[in-house]
């Protein structure tokens, strides 16, 4: 029911408009949040509880509102008590059937009694093929609303910030520490949760609002004050890290601020507690600060009769603003002399209140406020204590680290002028400390007196977000789940949406009460992040997903080529026809853009020692001009990375290694030159992106290069395994090399990246009538593996030693150190490991696929498939495979079991190579 | 033995009725001075060791030490997901036969511990991780275990949220499901092994840290506690986060190194996700409850530490990484982060078994799976301590493997193992 | 995630750097036994306390560097 103006209203009564609310259109104002319009308009029942789906309507009137989480168009879960409503928005009610007002599942709380805490534990054991039916049912009541099926429209955005105070809390005593801090010339990020700056002043009295009135002027007025509303701290991390989710930014969705203060000052004043008591949870009962923050904020009238149940000011003050509002307050309960309520009474909202009198009064309205909660959890997560207080029933914080401070309610108790006094000392005391000043302390507020008041007489609901009662908490503690933890875990109390910060106290105390302990001895309040619930949009931003192209990308799309996700690179799998490209290469001649190759330039005196260690084969004989190929393993002798490094000149070699291993090998050169030998003078610069690289392959590749290039191909001017200098297609500094991964003559050039695709188009025109062609890299991965070539990670895994990778023949034992040598000596002396072999299916037209399972007797694994592919070359399946060594034997028939359950004869071939053993090809 | 009150429907009608109360799920003993077995960790490992140690073999006079309380380490901190599709022989029949023993665990503890097999399935967004998963099908196969490849259309069909598309950033080329694979409610493994222990007369000790272990001349002789010493000839180091450093009491060293492992829960939504998806490409493990919160998880934490506290990087790793796989779930909200504790050895398989000190054991190293493992551990290990044979289900997981150079083969496989 | 403060660039986050690992000294390769190599491969302090690690500045100055951190509460000696 709408009051007339009030004085500190919220609402833009000149903005009207209308939304729905389960199928039925309701006015609101500009300024409403979607609970306040309903409210207005007579609703009071906005959900159903968890367990028992009893009807729920408005506690706390604010953000942590358990009652009333509905569904907002696509989105589940909001808080219908802070996000402010729109024309036109769609409410609906979450997990009803069929309706908010006749919920079919309601009928549990005629078995109530035996849905007791973790009754599920209990039941649906027997008979075990049931559980599946059970547990279809059991989903069906759960909670929250629906995700959508489509992504959601709207961006996220996340931003740095860089205040060196910041304060979190925009009540009195957060604005007058803003103040402080911004006077003393600093910059202050001032946050807070609500969408207006003043804390509980907001709803207060004319004296409360004058005194808000001046300090948003001072704050709007002073010079390095930033000011965020509708925003929350979400967390302390470490390395002083404080994040604010922004609810409400212009242009996005939300946004995540991340800001490194100097100093962290918390000032988010007090969380007030709901009462324990039979009935607590209907429609009806409200905190007094929920009343006082409708009748002055949204002129709200909660209620016709009202019973109050005070132990503090706020409930007084409810009091006031209740009879100002026209409510008939029947009787004024006060809990500082012994009042209580003993049971609340009603169905679908509170019909009467039970008084400790005797007496019972009919009404539609409980107001209680019997204490406080300080949301200590961002001192907690910043590695502060909380202590708990029983003169004051709450908790405070505690030892503080230097650089978080406290200020206002949650530290202490006054009156508006004390708070904004506190606030400015703890804002003067934050500017000390951010210039680096030795902490001084900061007297602190003290917390009144209070009484103890966490639950009545009767069972009540404790955590009305999970539906545990306390009898539920006493329950637990009788079967032996009587630490608080294990608590917690056996009813799910504090485990939902409120995330303890209405009911972590008072279950705490609950189970102190069951338990014989103190309050202190049975549980603290250490906070967790996120202090609210943030979404996966903020929290993923803008999805940033970096990906490498080489100079030559835009050409391979442009031509069709069918894209490849190769970790960091984007790469052309085929043009179309990989067996044709293969046939291209062997027959005349094919081009492969191989940028992503890793590349590191290595100069200095020492690298010849540096590729002695690092790789196991020998280097130190490598003449200038020359290339050769090397293998490193890591010290545990498993093989790491392969690769061909030359000797461009004295004391400059240019390393290539795997496209996937690039950064490791980088990052492996340079820790075992900084810190195992520093004293070696190399350097290195990686140069993949420096470079564009080609490899031209094919035997009229020597024809089709050396129509652009001055460099002399002649077979004995430039033979296999040496490298060149000189210009290509009219561009300087190209390194080219004479290597043979795809088992064909074939020169590698790398050429400075920004003139890579003038080369690559240079190649193809002036090679159009050798039948040049463009080959990606499913032709490269058959020309290899008809080659024998191995690609480590895939023909080795985790544990395949050199001797297992079939390279013996590089591993030279006799070096007086290499990374990986004493593993490699020992398992040279065994036989127990697999072993890379060529395979070849007895039938020419089975290609089992890759990771295939080679088995003996049947069932026992003795190796595997590791690379298959039909060759267009020989016309058969050709494979490698790894084998235990016992059958690596040319000749030996293995026994290949394929996915379909065939099991299919293969042969180990005398070599890895399948064509060109000899080398004649590539030598030509 | 003590029958423990039955549970079941009848039990909960009668005393809803009745308004009597359960008795205690377990109950607080003194410690006595000696026991003939003292089990050290009181999660999963430790619980079932116990209660396997009684149950079948008759052996009651244990005490099990648990520093805090009942599960609060490891076994209440994992994303509770639970498979056999690994990729070497022997990783594969050891997990097999844990989900066997969960299946017919809440029968055969009378307690239901929620064990939803929902099926699991495993993304792959590269040719290599198709081929892995191949060779673990293929492995699982051989082995009896239900594993098969799905191709994007097939994974399209079982979860409708997933972006088969070719837009994400790692667009998704196939999948290993296994249905047998889904989740359990962890917490109740840990009380309905709890349970039975108690009720089979085990002691269980919570609030009672081990800060001591003797030996005399390379036997285990007992273990100080702050409560008082036991003498035991037999002790079983089950520690989980801490394995190391029990280790070190006893002066055997191990080659663990402890790193966090974090996860995180969304605010409840309406079910809709059946199975258990992962990507390993994008390190993130996703399922929904039957509460109808979201259970994320990732790979281990980039560096070693024992603190608990959680990173903001965690969740926007996860966050970004699930949205890649799910777009339609920005407006889903992270309600609460945790993290565990993880052992994890240098191949990827867990420490079981004896150790250079007699009458030592240890069952640890257990890296990101072992709470999968907790029945067979279990199991195999009251098996070991009963009869002092090594079961042929752990014998490649012993100790000596890493000085003598026979690292088990689950290195091989991809980085996240869930 | 905490800073580590780097001798060439400052405080940093510490998700610049990469972690190696625990500082250790490479054993003699010609006179190790299997247990000294398989030691050095596989062992580690692994103390919840003060502990010398590598680490890498990666996304800085590319320097290998070492950190002195507690491994029990993240706090890094300066």
């Amino acid at each position: 029911m709408r009051l007339p103006p009030q004085p500190g209203e919220a609402i833009d009564r000149t903005t009207a408009f209308t939304f729905t609310w389960d199928g039925r259109s309701y006015p609101a104002y500009a300024g409403d949040t979607i609970a306040s319009a309903l409210a207005a308009a007579g609703v009071r029942v906005f959900s159903r509880s968890l367990k028992y789906h009893r009807p729920r309507g408005l506690l706390t009137a604010d953000f942590h509102d358990p009652g009333c989480l509905v569904q907002v168009g696509d989105e589940p879960n909001v808080r219908a008590a802070h996000r402010r409503v729109e024309p036109g928005m769609t409410v609906r009610p979450q997990a009803v059937w069929p309706s908010l007002r006749w919920d079919v599942k309601s009928a549990n709380q005629l078995v109530g009694k035996a849905l007791t805490a973790g009754f599920y534990y209990k039941t649906f054991i027997k008979p075990r093929p049931l559980w599946p039916a059970y547990e279809r049912v059991l989903r069906r009541f759960s909670p929250g609303g629906e995700v959508p099926a489509e992504p959601p429209d709207g961006r996220y955005d996340q931003r740095y910030a860089h205040p060196d105070v910041l304060v979190a809390g925009g009540g009195p005593a957060g604005l007058a520490a803003a103040l402080a801090a911004a006077e003393a010339g600093l910059q202050v990020l001032l946050v807070d949760e609500q969408h207006e700056l003043g804390g509980h002043l907001l709803w207060g009295d004319d004296g409360d609002r004058a005194a808000l009135r001046d300090l948003r002027g001072a704050v709007a007025a002073a010079d390095g004050i930033e000011v965020l509303t509708d925003a929350v701290v979400t967390g302390r991390y470490d390395g002083g890290r404080v994040v604010v989710l922004q609810r409400s930014a212009p242009g996005v969705v939300e946004r995540l601020v991340k800001a490194r203060p100097r100093v962290l000052v918390a000032a988010p004043g007090l969380i007030e507690r709901p009462y324990v008591v039979a009935g607590n949870d209907l429609p009806g009962v409200l905190l007094s600060t929920a009343a006082r923050r409708l009748v002055n904020r949204y002129a709200v009238r909660p209620g016709q009769r009202a019973v109050v149940l005070t132990a503090n000011n706020s409930g007084d003050a409810a009091v006031g603003d209740l009879t100002r509002a026209g409510v008939d307050v029947r009787r004024v309960l006060d809990a500082r002399r012994g009042d209580d309520v003993v049971r609340v009474r009603g169905r679908r909202g509170v019909r009467a209140v039970e008084c400790s009198d005797g007496s019972t009064v009919a009404c539609d309205l409980l107001v209680t406020a019997v204490g406080w909660t300080a949301p200590t959890s961002l001192l907690t997560m910043a590695g502060g204590r909380s202590r708990y207080l029983a003169s004051a029933a709450r908790f405070v914080p505690a030892d503080l680290p230097d650089d978080v401070l406290a200020a206002g309610g949650i530290v202490g108790d006054g009156s508006t002028a004390d708070l904004v006094a506190h606030g400015r000392a703890v804002g003067h005391e934050a500017a000390r400390r951010a210039r680096g000043l030795p902490p001084a302390h900061v007297a602190d507020l003290e917390p009144g007196p209070h009484p103890e008041l966490f639950h009545g007489r009767s069972n009540g609901i404790v955590d009305l977000a999970e539906d545990v009662s306390a009898d539920d908490l006493r329950a637990a503690v009788a079967e032996g789940y009587d630490s608080i933890e294990l608590v917690k875990r056996y009813t799910t109390a504090t485990m939902g949406p409120t995330q303890g910060k209405l009911e972590a106290v008072n279950t705490i105390a609950v189970v102190a009460a069951a338990t014989g302990r103190s309050i202190e001895e049975t549980g603290t309040t250490t906070g967790r992040p996120p202090y609210v619930p943030v979404s996966l949009g903020v929290l993923a931003g803008r999805r940033y997903q970096p990906v490498r192209r080489s100079p030559m990308h835009t050409w391979h799309v442009e031509h069709g080529a069918t894209p490849l996700v190769a970790g960091a690179w984007i790469r052309p799998d085929h043009y179309g026809d990989p067996a044709g490209e293969v046939c291209a290469v062997r027959q005349g001649v094919g081009i492969i853009d191989v940028t992503p190759l890793g590349k590191l330039a290595l100069h200095g005196p020492d690298v010849a020692d540096l590729l002695e260690l690092l790789y196991v084969n020998r280097w130190r004989k490598l003449a200038v001009g020359s290339v050769r190929y090397g293998v490193m393993c890591t010290e545990d002798g498993v093989v790491l990375d392969d690769g061909v490094t030359g000797r461009l000149g004295e004391d400059r070699y240019l390393m290539t290694t795997t496209s996937s291993g690039a950064t490791t090998v980088e990052h492996w050169v340079e820790r075992w030159l900084q810190t195992e030998r520093p004293h070696w003078q190399v350097h290195l610069v990686p140069m993949t992106d420096a470079y564009a690289s080609i490899n031209v392959a094919g035997p009229r590749s020597r024809e089709l290069v050396g129509r652009l290039t001055d460099i002399d191909l002649a077979p004995e001017a430039f033979p296999y395994m040496r490298v060149r200098l000189g210009r290509v297609a009219g561009v300087a500094d190209c390194v080219v090399w004479r290597i043979g991964f795809t088992g064909e003559l074939s020169f590698e050039l790398h050429v400075p990246a920004a003139f890579g695709q003038r080369v690559w188009e240079a190649l193809l025109e002036v090679g159009a009538d050798l039948g040049v062609r463009p080959f990606g890299v499913e032709a490269q991965r058959i020309l290899r593996l008809e080659k024998g070539h191995l690609i480590v990670g895939q023909d080795t895994d985790g544990l395949t030693q050199a001797y297992g990778a079939g390279l013996d023949w590089a591993v030279k034992l006799d070096k007086d150190d290499f990374v990986g040598k004493p593993e490699l000596a020992w398992q040279r002396a065994r036989d127990d490991y697999l072993v890379l072999v060529g395979l070849q299916p007895v039938d020419p037209a089975v290609v089992p696929p890759e990771s295939c399972q080679i088995i003996e007797d049947g069932q026992r694994i003795v190796g595997r498939v590791t690379s298959s592919r039909m060759s267009p070359t020989l016309d058969r399946a050709v494979c490698l495979g790894l084998v235990a060594a016992r059958l690596s034997e040319p000749g030996t028939t293995v026994t290949v079991l394929l996915p379909d359950g065939r099991r299919v004869p293969v042969l180990v071939m005398p070599q890895l190579a399948h064509v060109d053993p000899e080398g004649v090809r590539l030598r030509g | 033995m003590t029958r423990p009150a039955r549970y079941s429907a009848y039990g909960l009608a009668r005393r809803g009725l009745t308004g009597a109360a359960w008795p205690p799920a377990w109950r607080a003993h003194e410690l006595r001075p000696s026991y003939d077995v003292v089990i050290v960790g009181g999660g999963v490992h430790g619980l079932a060791t116990a209660h396997y140690l009684a149950a079948k073999h008759g052996i009651t006079n244990v005490a099990l030490l648990e520093r805090g309380y009942l599960g609060g380490g490891g076994s209440g901190r994992n994303t509770a997901i639970i498979r056999s599709n690994y990729l070497t022989p022997e990783g594969v029949r050891f997990y097999d036969r844990s989900l066997t023993l969960y299946e017919s665990l809440a029968a055969d503890l009378n307690f239901n511990v929620m064990f939803s097999q929902r099926g699991h399935l495993t993304l792959a967004h590269s040719d290599s991780a198709l081929r892995t998963m191949r060779w673990r099908a293929e492995v699982n196969k051989l082995q009896g275990v239900d594993s098969e490849l799905l191709d994007p259309a097939e994974i399209a069909g079982l979860v409708p949220h997933v972006d088969v598309s070719d837009q994400p950033r790692y667009p998704i080329v196939g999948g290993l499901f296994h249905p047998p694979g889904g989740i359990v409610r962890h917490d109740a493994v840990v009380w309905g092994y709890a349970r039975a222990a108690d009720a089979n007369g085990v002691h269980l000790h919570q609030d009672t840290e081990v800060v001591g272990i003797d030996v005399v001349d390379g036997r285990v002789r007992g273990v100080r506690t702050n409560r008082g010493p036991i003498a035991a000839p037999v002790v079983v180091n089950c520690t989980a986060g801490w394995s190391s450093l029990v280790c070190e009491l006893a002066g055997v060293e191990v080659p663990i190194t402890t790193y966090p492992l974090q996860a995180a829960v969304t605010e409840p939504v309406r079910p809709f996700l059946d199975t258990v998806v992962v990507s390993g490409t994008l390190h993130v493990y996703v399922s929904q409850t039957d509460r109808g919160e979201l259970v994320f998880g990732a790979s281990v934490d980039p560096y070693p530490s024992y603190s608990t506290r959680g990173s903001l990087e965690f969740t926007e790793g996860v966050a970004t990484h699930v949205l890649e796989l799910m777009p339609a779930l920005a407006k889903l909200r992270v309600l609460r982060q945790w993290a565990g504790l993880c052992d994890m050895t240098p191949d990827f398989s867990p420490i079981m078994g004896r150790t250079p000190v007699d009458g030592f054991y240890v069952d640890i190293g257990w890296g990101t799976y072992g709470f999968k493992a907790g029945p067979v551990a279990g199991e195999t290990m009251a098996e070991l301590v009963a009869t002092g044979t090594t079961p042929e289900l752990i014998a490649a997981f012993d100790l000596a493997r890493f000085a003598e150079g026979r690292l088990v083969g689950e290195r091989g496989a991809a980085a996240v193992g869930h | 995630m905490m800073l580590l403060t780097c001798p060439h660039c400052g405080a940093r986050d510490a998700g610049e750097f990469d972690y190696v690992g625990e500082r250790r000294d490479r054993p003699d390769v010609s006179r190790a036994t299997e247990q000294e190599w398989r030691g050095y491969l596989y062992l580690r302090g692994n103390r919840a306390d003060w502990t010398a690690e590598l680490w890498h500045h990666r996304a800085g100055c590319e320097r290998f560097l070492t950190v002195v951190r507690h491994l029990g509460t993240d706090e890094v000696r300066g």
